[in-house]
């Protein structure tokens, strides 16, 4: 292959390779510790060359953190992992990387070692996997230190050890240093390995989507550990997302990525406020806001990013984008200065239209707010579809071999209760451990054996003795499941996978390719690709045949169990809008379960949050959201990050200590009592109540809360939480400001 | 740890007795001496086989569960694993068989699991080299070829030896020669007598050994840890030994367990074909004279090296998997 293949088309500003390598080097800013030049990387692959890096060229400041945004596969982890090089050996890399000044590329293993630990340093994505189980965190972090001061003695290596542990916030380091990394949890892990890549006070940290596999109450943790890192080192830092939420509080400048190829860059503020390249605009149209309570559909962006085999001939989103002209397919756009500001840089032929009052929505045509028939029947009018009653599960814990003691019991539920009505969406929040999952499950369980009462379309557990029941049960409720991929046979078509729960409900051959056919159509798939497998579809794709295989027999009531979590942030829009337009257009009834709180708010009518096992908090989701009483619901919300630059770096947090700790130690009184906030500024006689008494889901107190209404700060009065002092102080640890002078005041 | 091995004999302890108590019901019932004693010549009466059996506790009028009680009394009581039909004491032959085969397997045994080990991380490390392809290429032929033949290779290999020096340096059967001197020639004596089955059992052996760690370390090798340990500043090298090895050894001490057992009771082949009346002939020759004390002691027998192959695999795995130790 020709160094040929990846020129850009002739134009005013285009040079060659070499020349660009050259101008690079001479007007690269020379305090600049991290300077990468049109960086190319080319793995071979069974079906061809794919390109996975298509030029790709940033400073990075001392001190400074630049955010690279992008969607799986757009060549982000890919970049980092080139400029650390630990790219296989079969990976082709061209262009320029330099550290502080000297060129990193090129150099063999040997080499490059005197560099990464120290210089250069990196944290990556899933912390569970990314520590050797078979040593102790004390061993990995000296290890650290060792490669590079050979001549430090032990008992400084091990000060040294504790001292880092302490700065990344895990208590009693010292002992900690025998522990092994299966005694931590996840967020913890990612502490040690934030430990780890800061140990010797490296100029540049990357961090690979490092609070991608965590709870939000535990990312939260994670990044305020790690900018307290970067104040501590005075690294830079390159932080890697595919997040919009995660960078803006903490980024100075963004660099967003698609099909390889940086297409937008420039300060934070000017990425959020002013974007001039329409995927940007897309990506920041399509999250949900947890921050915002009025309704708008999300954009949706159509279509999959390119395959890097085949080297874009225009511009690589093009056949996404819905401004596109025959000028976009004629070469691939360069990165040229856009908007005004300075270093603000987009790759479109059309960025100077896009700015300012340019309707997101209206570019990508979103659709309409769906309205259902039910929106404007008052709540206690409509139906019950689902109802709990005092709904329990306990495991109990065993010990011995052949004669099993109980010596404790794990409450993964305990009484819940709570109903759906008609045409409304129901979700289930809390971190993972809370219950959220088994409360499902206890549902899909249905037998009358179970401790507590569910009714399901009228029909009750207590009554399900028959086969008949339980299946009379199923076709009021189906479920779509979390990984659209691993909850599809794959030797199945997808006209099977329709087809069998049709069967089941006994309809004949040719009502079944009547009712398959109408369900394709009613997810946004195309009719004819019913005789595909699911590996020909996209992820999004998958999830939307899931769907339809839930909705084939007319459920009344669907259950969603993170229904998008695994999907790319552009897809997931597409996804969420077709629930929301389901939900209208069928009268449906869900229940879903979410980590993602902008998204539960975006769909949701009311929410339940779940700690331990308990309901904590329960009401109408803009009530619920904008004025969460009880401490939980306050950190959990206060933990999303929101895609708004000036809004993060100057909202109030409250930082929870610790992980959701396991059920056997739930205190006697409120479960919360040993991470709330308000707990720990309560004076010792209030803190007695919380620790014996159990707090009772109540009604916010009718006075105050009719005063709220009439005063229109309220819509509904539909709001329940447990907590006896839920006006109380914050304890002042637990909050986090950063008040930093704006950094690009304009 | 004292208290966790304890446990786990105690369980072990169980399980021998079951399979024990499982398998003299089958010998029992099956395992009929008194037809074999009318091929004698001159044909013995009916009365006389009867008698002489019941002699020697072998009494085939009782029912099986009665033989069962008087058996399992004769060894709580004075550890009497009964007689063979001959007359001859079990207790006494199975102290002799189980000397012959741990001589002939515990050297091949140490030897199969270092090698084979040793050979499958070099091998690894060398992934599609010509070193590795050869390596695995034996590994895999080990696996096809049955072990007789390979034993018989070994043994021609050894006679062409002798025959090219001229001189009988290797015996290729039988366990010592008899009437040596104590002393440096008896020493040479054994040294010689050992040679030829440790080798053909070793080269036969460390193949599952060296196909399995290989294929351990190469899943472990792009491990995210292993990442992790290169983004500290060691090379990929360095980060394969210190930390993808260690976690690859968990599966292959696990395979311990159950290698050394069939290899101890399996052993049929070996001790045939080399003339070291070991357990495993013994077990197959308690079967054709119909004995069905001896053959339920050889099935105890494999049950024990069984549990002390599983400790020793826990003990392994405990060893070098800190997730598995007990607090």
């Amino acid at each position: 292959m020709s160094s040929e293949t990846y020129l850009e088309p002739a134009g005013p500003t285009s040079h060659s390779a070499a020349e660009r390598l050259q101008v690079a080097g001479l007007y690269s800013p020379s305090d600049a510790v991290l300077s990468v030049r049109d960086l190319h990387v080319r793995f071979n692959s069974e079906n061809g060359v794919v390109h996975a890096v298509r030029g790709v060229d940033f400073d990075l400041m001392p001190g400074k953190t630049l955010g690279i945004v992008g969607e799986s596969g757009s060549g982000k982890s890919v970049t980092s992992l080139a400029i650390m090089g630990l790219l296989p050996p079969t990976a082709e890399i061209a262009g320029s990387v330099r550290l502080m000044g000297r060129e990193l590329l090129g150099l063999n293993d040997k080499a490059m070692c005197a560099y990464r630990g120290n210089d250069i340093a990196m944290v990556f994505q899933d912390p569970l996997s990314s520590l050797t189980p078979v040593f102790t965190v004390g061993a990995q972090i000296t290890e650290a230190l060792t490669i590079h001061n050979p001549t430090m003695s032990k008992q400084a290596k091990e000060a040294r050890a504790v001292e880092l542990l302490a700065m990344v916030g895990i208590p009693s380091p010292k002992d900690r240093l025998k522990a092994f990394p299966h005694e931590f949890s996840g967020g913890m892990r990612q502490r040690v390995m934030i430990a780890i890549a800061i140990a010797n006070n490296p100029r540049v940290l990357i961090a690979d989507e490092p609070t991608t596999a965590l709870d939000v109450t535990i990312q939260a943790q994670v990044l305020e550990v790690l900018q307290a890192a970067q104040e501590e080192t005075g690294a830079a830092v390159v932080m890697i997302t595919h997040d919009l939420g995660v960078v803006a509080g903490i980024a100075d400048d963004i660099m967003v990525m698609y099909a390889g190829k940086p297409v937008e860059t420039g300060q934070v503020d000017d990425i959020y406020y002013d974007p001039r390249m329409p995927y940007t605009m897309g990506l920041l149209g399509a999250v949900p806001r947890v921050d915002v309570a009025e309704k708008t559909s999300l954009v949706p962006i159509d279509g999959i990013p390119p395959n890097l085999i085949y080297t874009p001939t225009g511009c690589s989103f093009a056949p996404r984008c819905p401004l596109v002209s025959d000028a976009c397919r004629a070469g691939e756009p360069e990165l040229l200065p856009a908007g005004g500001k300075a270093g603000h840089k987009a790759a479109c032929i059309k960025s100077d239209a896009l700015g300012g009052d340019a309707d997101v929505l209206e570019i990508f045509s979103a659709p309409p707010v769906p309205l259902s028939r039910f929106d404007a029947i008052p709540r206690g009018e409509r139906a019950t579809v689902l109802e709990l009653k005092d709904v329990r599960k306990h495991f109990p814990l065993t010990k011995g071999a052949l004669l099993k003691r109980r010596i404790g019991t794990v409450k993964a539920v305990d009484g819940l209760s709570f109903d759906i009505r008609e045409g409304e969406c129901f979700s289930i929040v809390g971190e993972s451990g809370s219950g959220k999952t088994t409360t499902l499950l206890e549902i899909m369980e249905f037998h009358k054996d179970q401790d507590g009462e569910v009714v399901i379309g009228g029909l009750s557990n207590k009554e399900a003795t028959t086969g008949k029941v339980r299946s009379a049960m199923r076709r009021e409720l189906q479920m779509v499941f979390q990984d659209p991929t691993g909850a599809l046979d794959p030797r199945f078509t997808v006209y099977e996978v329709l087809a069998e729960p049709l069967q089941n409900a006994g309809l004949g051959n040719r009502a079944i390719k009547k009712r398959i056919m109408e369900l394709m159509k009613l997810v946004g798939l195309q009719p004819d690709h019913v005789n595909r497998f699911p590996n020909q579809f996209s992820g999004g794709q998958r999830q939307r045949v899931g769907i339809a295989r839930a909705l084939a027999v007319n459920p009344k009531l669907v259950v969603l169990d993170e229904p998008v979590s695994a999907l790319d942030v552009s897809v997931q829009a597409g996804v969420i809008n077709l629930l929301d337009q389901l939900r209208a257009e069928l009268g449906l009834s869900y229940l879903m379960v979410a980590h993602d709180l902008s998204v539960v708010r975006h769909i949701s009518n009311r929410v339940a949050v779940m700690y331990l096992g308990k309901i904590v908090e329960i009401g109408e989701v803009d009530r619920v959201f904008d004025n969460p009483r009880h401490p939980y619901t306050r950190a959990l919300l206060s933990a999303i990050p929101v895609p708004d630059p000036q809004l993060e770096r100057t909202r109030e947090r409250i930082i929870l200590k610790g992980d959701l700790p396991s059920p056997l130690d739930a205190p006697k009184g409120c479960n919360f009592a040993t991470r709330c906030p308000v707990f720990e500024a309560l004076p010792a006689a209030k803190q007695e109540k919380c620790l014996t008494l159990e707090p009772p889901l109540e009604f916010v107190p009718a006075s105050s809360a009719a005063q709220a209404l009439e005063a229109g700060r309220l819509p509904s009065l539909d709001q329940q939480f447990a907590c006896f002092f839920p006006d109380g102080e914050l304890d002042e640890d637990m909050l986090v400001v950063h008040e930093t002078a704006e950094p690009h005041a304009p | 740890m004292l208290r966790y091995l304890a446990k786990r004999g105690i369980t072990y302890v169980f399980m021998i007795f079951l399979t024990t108590s499982a398998g003299y019901f089958l010998a029992v019932t099956s395992l009929k001496p008194a037809l074999l004693e009318q091929e004698r010549i001159p044909r013995p009466t009916p009365e006389q086989v009867a008698n002489s059996m019941r002699l020697k506790g072998l009494d085939p009028d009782l029912s099986p569960w009665e033989r069962y009680v008087e058996w399992l009394t004769g060894i709580v009581t004075r550890w009497d694993w009964g007689r063979s039909p001959n007359g001859a004491f079990v207790n006494a032959e199975f102290g002799d068989r189980v000397w012959i085969s741990t001589r002939l397997f515990l050297a091949s045994i140490i030897l199969t699991l270092v090698i084979g080990v040793a050979l499958g991380v070099y091998s690894a490390a060398r992934q599609y080299k010509f070193q590795d392809r050869v390596i695995t290429s034996y590994s895999y032929l080990a696996y096809i070829v049955p072990a007789p033949i390979a034993y018989f290779l070994v043994q021609l290999g050894a006679i062409n030896i002798n025959e090219t020096v001229g001189e009988r340096i290797f015996f290729v059967t039988g366990i010592s020669t008899p009437g040596m001197e104590p002393g440096w020639g008896q020493f040479l004596d054994m040294v010689a007598h050992y040679a030829v089955p440790t080798v053909a059992i070793t080269l036969v052996g460390w193949g599952s050994y060296q196909i399995a760690q290989r294929q351990y370390l190469l899943d472990n090798v792009n491990a995210d840890f292993v990442r992790t340990a290169r983004a500290k500043g060691l090379t990929r090298n360095q980060a394969i030994s210190r930390h993808a090895l260690r976690v690859s050894f968990i599966p292959v001490a696990q395979s311990i367990a159950f290698t050394i057992p069939a290899i101890f009771a399996g052993g049929f082949f070996a001790e045939k074909i080399f003339a070291w009346p070991g357990v495993g002939s013994w077990s197959i020759d308690a079967i054709s004279l119909q004995d069905v004390n001896a053959a339920t002691a050889t099935l105890a027998y494999g049950s024990v090296i069984f549990a002390l192959g599983a400790i020793l695999a826990d003990f392994a795995t405990t060893l070098v998997d800190p997730r598995v130790r007990v607090q």
